[in-house]
């Protein structure tokens, strides 16, 4: 029966989604009570996969009862349990860091409920055009949540974004369509067993063609990435963290997905151009993402490009399809989640308390703010890839599976990315702790207004930053509350503890690469 | 049995530890009585395999007994006793005796090793226990202690290259486990590695530049340890000889002796003697008959007791006059007869006279590359001295050049006009072991047999060996003659020819300037690196700081490209930030490279 958890995963958050706008006359408080009741839910809903998946289950749910291939079937394997696992902690983590952060509208969460939905959607959805179907959810609602801070640039970014999201969900559609003139089925297990024996046929090469463009322009892989920095800077910073962790993350998922389980590794080996067009790609987004990021002056682009250096290494890790570098793929995936969404909430922590936007605004804030600038330190060089931590796991299994295919430009390429992420975390750490005392600002005087716990108890509009005095900066965090730094911190320790979790992801994964490797 | 559970060494570092922190006159005792009851319980061990710990996961053997070990162990001890009885009567400090102590007892940890693993742990502990014995004394011997530090160094390192190269050809650094050093690469490693220990030609120029610069009283522990593990440990790795060995041995005794004459400075001439004898041992070792090898051992139970009594002497010379040259120096056999008498007891035994140890000794490896190698024949055997080995020339030259320094390092000291100061003679703390060592030359001269009882392979050598019979005694005659007329008649070009340089001249100078040149060009290229890697950080962190205006600046340079700025003055800029159009083109593009690529 834990194959209802499927459904309800994704049924849950999107029918929540219209209590905030109903439960608006409840009061301004209403709509983050629903986020919190369904995140939580989610929460549990994922245990039961998770756990049920580690157990050696494979988890398959035909909704309505119409079965595959004409139904539509949810499947939670060891490629999407870690997924769901990751979107329900970090929507949970994400709404508890907005209780204080804001922002408060109802209308904020549901948008909210929205992409939580539409995100499971993707991750557990077994049919090629359904997944389509909660792609555009998932875009469509976070749209809307980069364009929730009302400012003039976010309200470009968010249009940005739309113009090119919404051309890589089409060239995805058509990706399908090419794929289903050529089978006729939509199933993707139905479908790989169909396309065996035509990989070459022109319609099928165009399909994958179709699907990696669209699916990489959606996870934001050099050069199709231009969206995501404006996107990313932007957008409010409660919203960045949230979609810096997952939206991009769904989107890589699915590209693991129509490799390894839509095409398999037969495609590959009928096609051995689509996997070398797919490792340049990725290859290249490594290291022009990485660069990119260096010389970023401010932090939520930096953060932001060296998503696209990551992504890179996620996509090769997909592309080089062995069983050591699909681990560290998955591993990655999930790891970055939480490492950049970590990093994005303790920027944003850094930019509500002393106003710090740029590399030089962090001039020696380790001293001043001990606990978020450290939680800053430890996920970044987590990022690096420095042990204990999961970001090393996933650079290592990826760096193993490229050594072990005899990949060696993308095993280079994984050592220069370390490199690279070495050299733009470290220039936040050198100004955090060793910038020289004349180069931080002045200690701003603590603000009447600006009480750590809460708000006040007045119908808010919205975003009063309160630590930005000139005004300009509508996206800073409403306030900074110690429940906030708490999650900040959860993040990192979470992050190390993974560390240690080698063990746990091999036998989550096992199965599934045992299917995909057979 | 006590013997049997407490390796040598144990006692003697106990002892070094005592010495270190203990009043001097307590430590120098416990030294003596740690190192006598050393000698004596190697006597009595019986022999066997102790303490076989595993190390690191590795079996190891901390405590073997055979006859080779055993009789290092007995001389070792012995003499270690004599050399603290005598540090003691010579003012050296508890410190110095500490440091001497450790270097003893690692050296016995050395030569009771069952394994290459113990032998080399112990080697390199060796190498750096004398080394802090010889920079104790302070002043030039710290310079001389550096480099003797650096050759044993690199000797040390070469030595663990062929232990791990043996270890991973056999699977066991066990001596049991192999006869010797085996493969192609590792005899060699080992070979060059130990050379520096027993000072091949080329590899020994730490020897006569350490052992003269520190107290007399180190001089003498120095004179007996390094070079005579080197030579147990040569036969460790090649117990069945090897002929370049043989040959190296045979060219080091004439090489150390050559330059011995040459020398003026009393303890530089007798280290050179040091690689002559040395020279006489490792050609026992190469030449690997079971004789031969008895002989070598003989030779390094010989050589320890006159070479130590030769130094004591001298060390009283220099400790009552505070002179080193034996130009300065004349007539001191009125004033100091005891210590004549010890100088002359260690040279006769030195040169080989008959009724002395040396002789016996010496003569075995000689009677062995007389009768063993034929390899270099030279001359036809029709001809009188026809038909002998080039290996037998050498070590007979080597004899002829140990006379003629012995005679001229005696002639100058004690006869050479009449003494112009009036020193006292050895104190009776000095003369006791100096005597006993040189009485004990003597015993094991004349009744050889007894030295057989303590050498391995007793009954081989009593049973093909006669030490006195008339050609033996006519060589060691005929070697003493020789060296008699070719000291007189060379006595004046000798005394000229003192400035002819050894290779040290050249590469002391050649390891200074090029280790300089070496680390000059590590740093000052990686500093170059360091340098462009900065200049191209902070110019990307400049550009990337500004990249609009950089970018602007750019193409105002570009021939043909006209750009303006925006608002007439100030800094031009050119918008950089991808537009929606720009990305959708690029989106286009990517596209359109993936479709062809994939379709065409």
């Amino acid at each position: 029966m834990t194959d209802v958890a499927l459904p309800l995963l994704i049924a849950v958050p999107i029918l929540a989604a219209v209590a905030p706008l109903f439960s608006s006359v409840l009061g301004f408080r209403a709509g983050w009570y629903a986020a919190a009741v369904t995140t939580a839910i989610e929460v549990g809903l994922a245990a039961v996969v998770l756990a049920a998946v580690y157990g050696g289950d494979r988890l398959v749910h035909p909704v309505g009862g119409y079965p595959a291939p004409y139904g539509i079937e949810l499947v939670g394997d060891g490629l999407s349990a870690p997924i769901v696992a990751l979107i329900a902690a970090v929507s949970l983590g994400v709404v508890a860091f907005a209780y204080t952060g804001g922002p408060r509208r109802n209308s904020f969460y549901s948008a909210y409920l929205l992409l939580v939905g539409g995100l499971m959607g993707v991750s557990i959805t077994g049919d090629l055009f359904n997944m389509f179907v909660f792609l555009e959810i998932t875009g469509l609602a976070t749209y809307a949540l980069v364009a929730a801070d009302r400012s003039d640039r976010s309200a470009v970014a968010a249009l940005k974004y739309l113009i090119l999201g919404t051309m890589g969900a089409s060239f995805f559609i058509i990706g399908v369509g090419y794929a289903f003139i050529s089978t006729g089925t939509l199933n993707m297990v139905d479908l790989s067993a169909r396309l065996a024996g035509s990989y070459t046929a022109r319609p099928v090469l165009a399909s994958f063609g179709f699907m990696i463009v669209g699916l990489g322009l959606k996870a934001a892989v050099f050069p199709l990435h231009t969206w995501q920095p404006d996107a990313y800077t932007y957008a409010s910073d409660t919203v960045t963290t949230y979609i810096s962790a997952l939206v991009s993350t769904v989107a890589a998922y699915a590209i693991a997905r129509v490799i390894l389980t839509v095409f398999t590794l037969a495609f590959f080996e009928a096609a051995p151009l689509a996997r070398w067009a797919v490792l340049t790609f990725a290859t290249v987004s490594v290291l022009a993402g990485g660069v990119l990021a260096v010389v970023q002056t401010e932090i939520k682009r930096m953060l932001a490009y060296s998503s696209v250096s990551q992504f890179g290494l996620v996509v090769a890790a997909f592309a080089l399809a062995t069983p050591d570098a699909v681990l560290g793929g998955v591993v990655h995936l999930v790891g970055h989640g939480l490492m950049k969404g970590g990093l994005f909430a303790a920027a944003a922590i850094l930019a509500a308390t002393h106003g710090a936007r740029t590399v030089d605004d962090y001039a020696r804030l380790g001293y001043r703010s001990p606990v978020v600038a450290g939680t800053l330190a430890v996920l970044g060089l987590a990022l690096v890839g420095i042990p204990p931590s999961i970001g090393f796991l996933g650079k290592y299994y990826i760096a193993v599976g490229a050594v072990r295919a005899g990949v060696w430009p993308v095993a280079i390429v994984v050592f220069f990315s370390t490199l690279l992420t070495l050299a733009y975390v470290a220039r936040l750490l050198e100004r955090l702790y060793f910038a020289d005392p004349d180069a931080a600002a002045p200690v701003p005087e603590p603000s009447p207004d600006a009480p750590v716990a809460d708000g006040g108890e007045t119908e808010d509009t919205d975003h009063a930053g309160p630590a930005s005095g000139d005004g300009g900066d509508t996206r800073t965090v409403r306030a900074v509350s110690s429940g906030m730094v708490l999650v900040t911190v959860l993040a990192a320790v979470v992050v190390v503890a993974l560390g240690f979790a080698a063990p746990v992801f091999e036998t989550l994964v096992e199965a599934f690469l045992g299917g995909v490797f057979s | 049995m006590v013997t049997e559970t407490i390796p040598p060494f144990v006692p003697v570092l106990f002892a070094a530890i005592v010495a270190a922190v203990a009043p001097r006159k307590v430590g120098h005792g416990i030294g003596f009585l740690a190192t006598a009851a050393v000698a004596v319980g190697s006597l009595l061990v019986p022999a066997g395999t102790y303490l076989t710990p595993r190390l690191f996961g590795f079996e190891t053997v901390l405590y073997q007994v055979d006859d080779f070990s055993r009789m290092m162990g007995i001389i070792f001890g012995l003499i270690g006793a004599a050399a603290v009885l005598y540090a003691y009567s010579s003012e050296a400090d508890g410190t110095q005796t500490a440091a001497a102590l450790g270097y003893v007892g690692t050296s016995l940890g050395a030569v009771f090793a069952g394994d290459w693993l113990t032998l080399v742990f112990f080697w390199e502990l060796m190498a750096v226990t004398s080394t802090l014995l010889v920079w104790h004394y302070g002043g030039r011997a710290v310079r001389t202690g550096f480099r003797y530090a650096l050759a044993h160094g690199i000797g040390g390192s070469l030595v663990l290259a062929a232990v791990i190269w043996q270890y991973a050809a056999t699977g066991s650094f066990l001596f049991s486990a192999a006869a010797g050093v085996v493969g192609p690469i590792a005899p060699a490693l080992m070979a060059i590695g130990i050379g520096v220990n027993v000072g091949f030609i080329g590899l020994h120029t730490w020897l006569p530049d350490t052992y003269p610069s520190p107290h007399i009283a180190a001089s003498v522990f120095l004179c007996v340890y390094t070079t005579k593990t080197g030579v147990y440990a040569m036969f460790r790795a090649f117990p069945d000889g090897h002929l370049w060995i043989a040959y190296m041995g045979g060219a080091m005794a004439v090489f150390g002796a050559s330059m011995a004459l040459l020398q003026e400075d009393m303890r530089r001439l007798l280290s050179y003697h040091i690689i002559s004898q040395v020279g006489y041992m490792v050609a026992g070792v190469g030449i690997g008959t079971t004789l031969a090898t008895a002989g070598a051992f003989g030779h390094v139970f010989n050589h320890i007791l006159y070479k130590a009594l030769l130094f004591m002497s001298v060390g009283v010379v220099i400790y009552r006059t505070g002179i080193e040259d034996i130009t300065e120096l004349g007539g001191l056999w009125r004033v100091m007869p005891l210590t004549f008498v010890s100088y002359l007891f260690g040279a006769a035994a030195i040169s080989g006279v008959p009724g002395f140890n040396g002789f016996v000794s010496k003569g075995i490896i000689i009677a062995e590359a007389h009768k063993s190698v034929k390899n270099v024949v030279i001359g036809p055997e029709s001809v009188p001295l026809g038909g002998e080995d080039l290996l037998w020339w050498l070590l007979i030259v080597g004899g002829v050049g140990t006379f003629m320094s012995f005679i001229k390092l005696g002639y100058y000291v004690f006869f050479h006009g009449s003494a112009s100061i009036d020193p006292e003679d050895a104190r009776i703390g000095q003369s006791v072991p100096m005597l006993s060592v040189g009485a004990l030359c003597l015993v094991f001269g004349l009744l050889p047999g007894v030295l057989f009882e303590v050498l391995p392979n007793t009954a081989e050598i009593a049973e093909k060996y006669t030490t006195y019979t008339v050609p033996h005694v006519i060589e060691g005659v005929a070697l003493g003659t020789a060296g008699f007329i070719g000291f007189f008649a060379l006595k004046g070009p000798l005394s000229r020819a003192t400035w002819i340089p050894d290779v040290d001249r050249v590469i002391n100078p050649t390891v200074f300037y090029g280790g300089r040149v070496l680390v000059r060009a590590v740093t000052e290229s990686w500093a170059a690196v360091d340098r462009a890697v900065v200049a191209v950080a902070s110019s990307s962190l400049r550009v990337g700081a500004n990249p609009q205006r950089y970018a602007f600046e750019g193409a105002r340079r570009l021939p043909g490209v006209a750009v303006e700025r925006a608002d007439g003055d100030g800094d031009g800029e050119i918008d950089l930030r991808t537009s929606t159009g720009t990305g959708v083109l690029l989106v286009v593009l990517s596209l359109a490279t993936v479709l062809a690529v994939l379709l065409l």
